[in-house]
C-alpha cells in the first residue's frame, strides 16, 4: 500500500524483535538460579560453598548416585507422578465443570457454592493435616495413592474452578446458543464445542495443577509412611538432616531431577496448546 | 576328694541349667524357622537407610528369624508423627527412635515401655550391664525413675578447633583446660587477614547464631558451665538470673569474631565455615567429626588438624550439651521381645562396639570408650566424649526435661533469635522467654 | 468477520433458556446441577471432618495422649493468640509481604507474558523454560537462593564485590530479609502468573485487533481499550487464586531464613507450622488457623465484590 503503512510495519517489526530479545533475556535471568543449582549438583561437597564461588572443578556423580539409592529416589519419583496426575486429572475434570457451572449455568445458590468452594482454600493447610490423617487411619486408608489424590484435590479443585470460570467467562455466548438449537445437551455443548475452545486455558491450568501437586509436602508427609511416599519428603530429609548435614549437594541433585520430568511433560504438551490455539482460530 | 565331687556336681548343674533353659531362646517371640517376625521401627530419616542397608543384617545374623523394617521421616516431623502413631487404637511402629528431649512427652502420652519391668528384665542377658552406660547419654531416656529406652547414638555438643589456624595466628593450640576469658583473648588474634589483600579471610568462630530451635543450647552450654540453670527445682524458669543474661551476652559477641553473614548461620552454614578452613573454632554437634576432619570429598582439613574438646571453662566447668538418641519400645506392640532383642543387642557391649567401629556411631558405655576404636581418627573423639559426658551430667547440661519441652523450646528459639539480631536486649529476652515458659510448665 | 468488541456478548448471565422461577423438569435441574456436583462431593467427603475437628478443638484443650478434644475452654485459645506477640508478629510480617509480593508478581507476570508472546519460531520453548522456576520444589529454592544470596560463599556478593557495592546481608539484616523472601517468591510464582496469562492473550480473538489496527490505533490505545477489558476476567481470577497461595507461603521462608533474622520474616503460616509441629500446640494452632481462616474469607470477599465489578464494567 502506501509508505505509511510500510514504516508502521517496520515499527511493528522492530518492536517485535525487541519483544523477542527481552524475553530471551528474561527467560535467562530467571533460569540462572537453575543453572546454579544443576552445576552445585555436580561438585563435590567441599567445592560447592568456596570463597569466591568457583566455575570450574572436579566434576563427581557421586551426589547423584549415593541419594539415589539412599533416598530411595525411583520409588517416590513413580509414587509423585502417580499421584500429581491422577490428582491433576481428576480436578481438572471436576474443577472444570463447576468453574462452567459458575459461569454460565443459571443455578440458584451456585455462586454461594462457588465462593464457599473458594473459601476452602483460605483454611492454611497445617491445621488440616492432622484431622486428614486421624480420619484416614480410621478408615484404613494411610500410606495408599488414592488418599494422597483425593487430599490434593481439595486444593486443585477450588484453583480449577476459578481460573477456568475466568476462561469461560472470557467466551462468546453464541457458541453453546449455536450448539444447543442444534439439539445438543448442557452437557453436549460443553464437552463437544465449549471444551475445545478452551484447550490452551485447559492445558495451563492442568499444568499448574500437576506442578502443585508434584511439589506438595506437608500432606505427604502425614499421611503416608514407605508405601506411598514422595519426591517433597526426601527433599525435606535432605533438607532437615541433623545429622551429617551441609546437604546442599544431594539438594541440588534431587532438586535437579524432580525438575527434569515436568519440563519435558510441558515441552509435549505446549505442541498440543499450539494446536489447540489453531483450532480454536479456525472455528471462530 | 570331696572338693572334686563338689566341683564335678556345679559342672553337671550348669550343663542341665543350659539344656533346660534352650528352649527359652527358642521361644516364639524371637520368631522360628518358617515362622518369622516383622517388626517396625519409626527413626530419623538422617540414619534410617544407613541402618536398614547395614545394621539389620548385622542384628539378623545373631537373629535369623526377626525382620525389621525402618522408615525413616524427617527430623522436624518425626515427634509429631510418631506421637500420632503411637497413641492411635492399633499403632504401626514397634519400636520408636527419640531424641534427647523427646521422653517425657512421650512418656506422659503412656505409650513407652519399662525396659526395667520384670517382663523386659526376663528377656534381658545377664552381661547386659546397666551401669556401664554412662549416667548422662542413660538419662537421657529416662523420666521420673522409670528407664525407657537405651542410647543408640550419642553425641554432644562439642569445640572443634583448627590447629594450622591457631598455628598461623601464632597461639598455643587449646588444650579442654581453657578458660572463657582465654579464648576471647585469642579470638582477637583469630580473626586475620591471611593472603593480605585488605579483608579479612578468616574468622575465630562458626556456630549456632539464627534463628532454631538449636541455638539456644550455644548459650545454654556457656550458662550452665559458669554455674546457671535452665529450671530450678521446682520447675520454674531459672535462666533469666545474672548467670543466664551474662551467657547470653557472650553469645552475642561471639558474632563480633564470626564470619560475615554469621547471624543466619545455623547447623550447615556454620560446618562449611569450619570445613572450608575459615574459622579457627566451631561449636558444633560430635557426630560431624568423620565429614569435618576425615573425608576429603566434604572438608578441606585432615585430622591432624582438626582437635575436639569439650567447650571452654566457664567459673563451674567445661562445656558441653546432650544429644542423644535412644530407642524404645511402644507398650502396646504385639512383638516386644522381638522388639527389645534389637534394642538390647544394639546397645549391648559387643553391639556398641560394631556399632562404634563400622558405622562411626558414638557410644555410651564405658567399655567401649575405654577401648581402642579401630579407626584412628576416633580415639580423640572418645576422649573428648568421655570429659564432655562427666561435664554434661554434674551441670545438668540437656535440653528442659519437660512434658512440655517442645514448646518451651520453641519460645527460647523465638527469644535468644531476637537478641541476636539486636532486636531487643539479652535480658528483655530473657526475661520475656522466662513469663512465657512459666505459662506454658505450669 | 469483523466484530466490535462491544457488541461480543460474553459474561456470566446464563446460557439457554432461563427459568425465573423453578425448573421446567428433573432432568434440566439434573443437568444443571451435574456440572457442580463432583467438585462438591469431592470436596465436602474429604474435608467436611477436618474443617469440623479444627474449630473443635480451637475451643477445647487438646489430650496429646488421643488426639482429641478434653475439656471446652471457649475462647481462651483465641484471647491467649490474640494477646500472643509472636502472632501479630506475624501477620504484620505477612502483610508487608503480601503488599509488595502481589503486585509485583502481577504486573511482571502479565508483561513477561506479553513480551515473550511475540511471534517468533522459539515462542514455546520460551514458554516451556519460563515454567521451570515454579517446578523447583520450595525447599529447594530456598536452599539455592540461600547459596547464592550467603555473604560469604554466595555469587551475588562476589559480584557486588566486583563491582564495589559492598557486602550487603540479605538473610542477616531484617529488611533485607524481607526482601529476599519476596524475590524467592516472586522468582517462583511469576511463571505461574505468565503461564495463565499467556493462555488468555492466546485466546484473544484477533479480528478484533485487526479491526484496531485498520482503524489506526497505535500500541497504548491497544492496551487500554481492547487488551486489559478482555483480559479483566482472567487477571481477576489469578489475582485471587495467586492471592490464597501467597497467603499460605511459608516453606520458602523456613528454608531461606527460617522466619529470621529474630523474627523479621516470620510470616503467619510458618508461625502456626511451628506451634503446631514444634511446640506441639495444636489447640492454639487451630485457634489461629481460624483467625486466618476468617481474615482471609473477608479479604477474598472483598477481592471477589471487585472481580464482580470489573466484569460488569467490560
Amino acid at each position: 500500500m502506501s509508505g505509511a503503512t510500510t514504516i508502521s510495519r517496520r515499527r511493528q517489526n522492530a518492536a517485535r524483535y525487541v519483544r523477542i530479545w527481552a524475553g530471551i533475556l528474561l527467560a535467562a535471568i530467571f533460569l540462572f538460579p537453575v543453572f546454579w543449582m544443576i552445576l552445585s549438583s555436580f561438585k563435590l561437597p567441599r567445592d560447592i560453598f568456596t570463597t569466591p564461588p568457583v566455575l570450574f572443578f572436579d566434576p563427581t556423580l557421586e551426589t547423584y548416585i549415593s541419594y539415589i539409592q539412599r533416598a530411595d529416589i525411583s520409588k517416590r519419583m513413580i509414587n509423585t507422578v502417580i499421584v500429581a496426575t491422577g490428582s491433576g486429572l481428576l480436578s481438572i475434570i471436576a474443577g472444570s465443570m463447576a468453574g462452567y457451572a459458575l459461569a454460565r449455568v443459571r443455578i440458584k445458590g451456585a455462586a454461594t457454592f462457588g465462593v464457599l468452594i473458594l473459601m476452602s482454600r483460605g483454611v492454611p493447610p497445617i491445621a488440616l493435616a492432622v484431622p486428614m490423617f486421624l480420619v484416614a487411619r480410621k478408615l484404613g486408608l494411610t500410606d495408599l495413592h488414592i488418599t494422597l489424590i483425593l487430599a490434593y484435590c481439595t486444593f486443585l479443585i477450588p484453583y480449577v474452578m476459578w481460573l477456568m470460570r475466568g476462561f469461560f467467562v472470557g467466551l462468546p455466548k453464541e457458541l453453546e446458543e449455536s450448539a444447543m438449537l442444534d439439539g445438543c445437551s448442557r452437557f453436549g455443548a460443553f464437552f463437544k464445542v465449549i471444551a475445545p475452545i478452551s484447550i490452551p486455558g485447559i492445558l495451563s491450568t492442568l499444568i499448574f495443577s500437576i506442578i502443585l501437586a508434584w511439589e506438595e509436602l506437608l500432606f505427604a508427609l502425614v499421611l503416608t509412611n514407605r508405601n506411598a511416599s514422595t519426591i517433597p519428603v526426601a527433599i525435606a530429609g535432605i533438607a532437615g538432616d541433623t545429622v551429617t548435614g551441609a546437604n546442599w549437594g544431594a539438594l541440588t541433585a534431587v532438586g535437579t531431577m524432580t525438575v527434569i520430568p515436568v519440563v519435558i511433560f510441558a515441552l509435549l504438551v505446549q505442541k498440543w496448546l499450539i494446536k489447540g490455539l489453531a483450532d480454536g482460530a479456525t472455528k471462530g | 576328694m570331696k572338693k572334686l565331687n563338689r566341683f564335678k556336681f556345679s559342672v553337671l548343674a550348669l550343663i542341665a541349667s543350659l539344656i533346660i533353659s534352650f528352649p527359652a531362646f527358642a521361644q516364639e517371640g524371637l520368631g522360628s524357622e518358617g515362622n518369622p517376625i516383622e517388626i517396625q521401627m519409626i527413626a530419623n530419616e538422617a540414619f534410617a537407610n544407613q541402618w536398614q542397608q547395614n545394621m539389620v543384617p548385622e542384628f539378623q545374623k545373631s537373629y535369623p528369624h526377626i525382620n525389621v523394617v525402618i522408615d525413616g521421616v524427617p527430623y522436624a516431623e518425626l515427634l509429631a508423627k510418631s506421637l500420632l502413631d503411637a497413641t492411635g487404637p492399633e499403632p504401626m511402629y514397634d519400636i520408636i527412635i527419640v531424641d534427647d528431649p523427646w521422653t517425657p512427652q512421650m512418656a506422659e502420652a503412656g505409650v513407652l515401655l519399662d525396659l526395667k519391668s520384670d517382663e523386659v528384665a526376663a528377656w534381658t542377658s545377664p552381661d547386659y550391664d546397666w551401669n556401664d552406660f554412662y549416667k548422662a547419654p542413660l538419662a537421657a531416656s529416662e523420666w521420673k525413675g522409670v528407664q525407657y529406652g537405651v542410647p543408640l547414638r550419642s553425641n554432644l555438643l562439642l569445640m572443634f578447633t583448627n590447629n594450622s589456624l591457631y598455628e598461623k595466628a601464632k597461639l598455643p593450640a587449646p588444650t579442654p583446660a581453657l578458660t572463657w576469658d582465654e579464648y576471647f583473648e585469642q579470638a582477637q588474634k583469630l580473626v586475620m587477614d591471611r593472603d593480605g589483600d585488605g579483608k579479612d579471610d578468616a574468622w575465630a568462630i562458626s556456630t549456632y547464631f539464627k534463628r532454631d530451635s538449636l541455638t539456644p543450647t550455644i548459650w545454654q552450654t556457656i550458662m550452665n558451665s559458669n554455674g546457671g540453670s535452665l529450671l530450678d527445682e521446682s520447675g520454674k524458669a531459672a535462666f533469666n538470673s545474672d548467670a543466664g543474661v551474662k551467657a547470653l551476652e557472650t553469645h552475642i559477641k561471639l558474632l563480633d569474631f564470626a564470619p560475615p553473614g554469621a547471624v543466619s548461620h545455623g547447623f550447615n552454614e556454620s560446618m562449611t565455615a569450619f570445613r572450608q578452613g575459615q574459622t579457627a573454632t566451631m561449636f558444633m554437634w560430635g557426630s560431624v567429626f568423620k565429614g569435618t576432619a576425615v573425608d576429603p570429598t566434604k572438608t578441606t582439613l585432615t585430622p591432624e588438624q582438626v582437635g575436639i574438646q569439650v567447650m571452654p571453662v566457664g567459673s563451674s566447668s567445661g562445656g558441653a550439651h546432650r544429644g542423644i538418641w535412644s530407642g524404645s519400645i511402644n507398650k502396646k506392640s504385639d512383638q516386644k521381645q522381638a522388639a527389645w532383642a534389637l534394642l538390647q543387642w544394639l546397645s549391648s557391649k559387643e553391639g556398641e562396639q560394631w556399632h562404634a567401629n563400622t558405622l562411626g556411631v558414638f557410644p555410651a558405655r564405658k567399655s567401649t570408650l575405654d577401648s581402642t576404636p579401630t579407626s584412628e581418627w576416633m580415639a580423640p573423639v572418645f576422649v573428648a566424649l568421655k570429659d564432655g559426658y562427666s561435664v554434661a551430667g554434674e551441670g545438668g547440661m540437656w535440653r528442659p526435661r519437660s512434658p512440655k519441652s517442645d514448646a518451651v523450646q520453641q519460645v527460647l528459639a523465638d527469644e535468644v533469635a531476637r537478641a541476636i539480631a539486636g532486636q531487643i536486649s539479652a535480658r528483655e529476652a530473657l526475661d520475656t522467654a522466662a513469663k512465657r515458659v512459666n505459662k506454658i510448665l505450669k | 468477520m469483523v466484530v466490535p468488541a462491544d457488541t461480543i456478548k460474553k459474561g456470566n448471565e446464563g446460557v439457554g433458556p432461563s427459568r425465573p422461577r423453578g425448573y421446567s423438569n428433573l432432568a434440566d435441574f439434573a443437568s444443571r446441577w451435574s456440572f457442580m456436583m463432583p467438585a462438591i462431593i469431592i470436596l465436602m467427603a474429604v474435608l467436611a471432618y477436618p474443617i469440623f475437628y479444627t474449630i473443635q478443638i480451637s475451643f477445647a484443650n487438646l489430650d496429646l495422649a488421643s488426639f482429641t478434644a478434653t475439656e471446652w475452654v471457649g475462647w481462651e485459645n483465641y484471647q491467649a493468640i490474640l494477646m500472643d506477640r509472636g502472632f501479630k508478629n506475624s501477620m504484620k510480617v505477612t502483610g508487608i509481604y503480601l503488599a509488595w509480593a502481589m503486585p509485583i508478581q502481577m504486573i511482571l507476570g502479565f508483561g513477561i507474558a506479553y513480551l515473550i508472546n511475540a511471534e517468533w519460531k522459539g515462542r514455546a520453548i520460551v514458554r516451556a523454560l519460563f515454567l521451570i522456576p515454579m517446578v523447583v520444589a520450595p525447599v529447594v529454592a530456598g536452599g539455592i537462593w540461600r547459596m547464592m544470596l550467603d555473604p560469604l560463599w554466595g555469587l551475588v556478593n562476589y559480584l557486588l564485590g566486583l563491582i564495589g557495592m559492598g557486602n550487603p546481608d540479605w538473610l542477616g539484616n531484617s529488611t533485607l530479609a524481607m526482601a529476599t523472601i519476596i524475590v524467592i517468591d516472586t522468582w517462583r510464582w511469576t511463571p505461574f502468573v505468565v503461564l495463565i496469562a499467556t493462555a488468555a492473550l492466546m485466546a484473544l480473538p484477533r479480528e478484533v485487533f485487526e479491526a484496531a489496527d485498520i482503524d489506526g490505533a497505535n500500541w497504548w490505545t491497544k492496551l487500554w481499550s481492547i487488551t486489559l477489558p478482555l483480559l479483566a476476567p482472567i487477571i481477576a481470577a489469578t489475582f485471587v487464586v495467586r492471592w490464597l497461595g501467597a497467603v499460605k507461603m511459608f516453606d520458602i521462608a523456613l528454608a531461606s531464613t527460617s522466619g529470621g533474622p529474630g523474627d523479621a520474616t516470620n510470616v503467619v503460616n510458618l508461625y502456626i507450622y511451628e506451634q503446631a509441629f514444634r511446640s506441639l500446640r495444636f489447640a492454639e494452632s487451630a485457634a489461629m488457623a481460624v483467625i486466618v481462616l476468617v481474615l482471609t474469607m473477608i479479604l477474598t470477599g472483598i477481592f471477589l465484590l471487585g472481580t464482580r465489578k470489573l466484569e460488569n464494567m467490560y
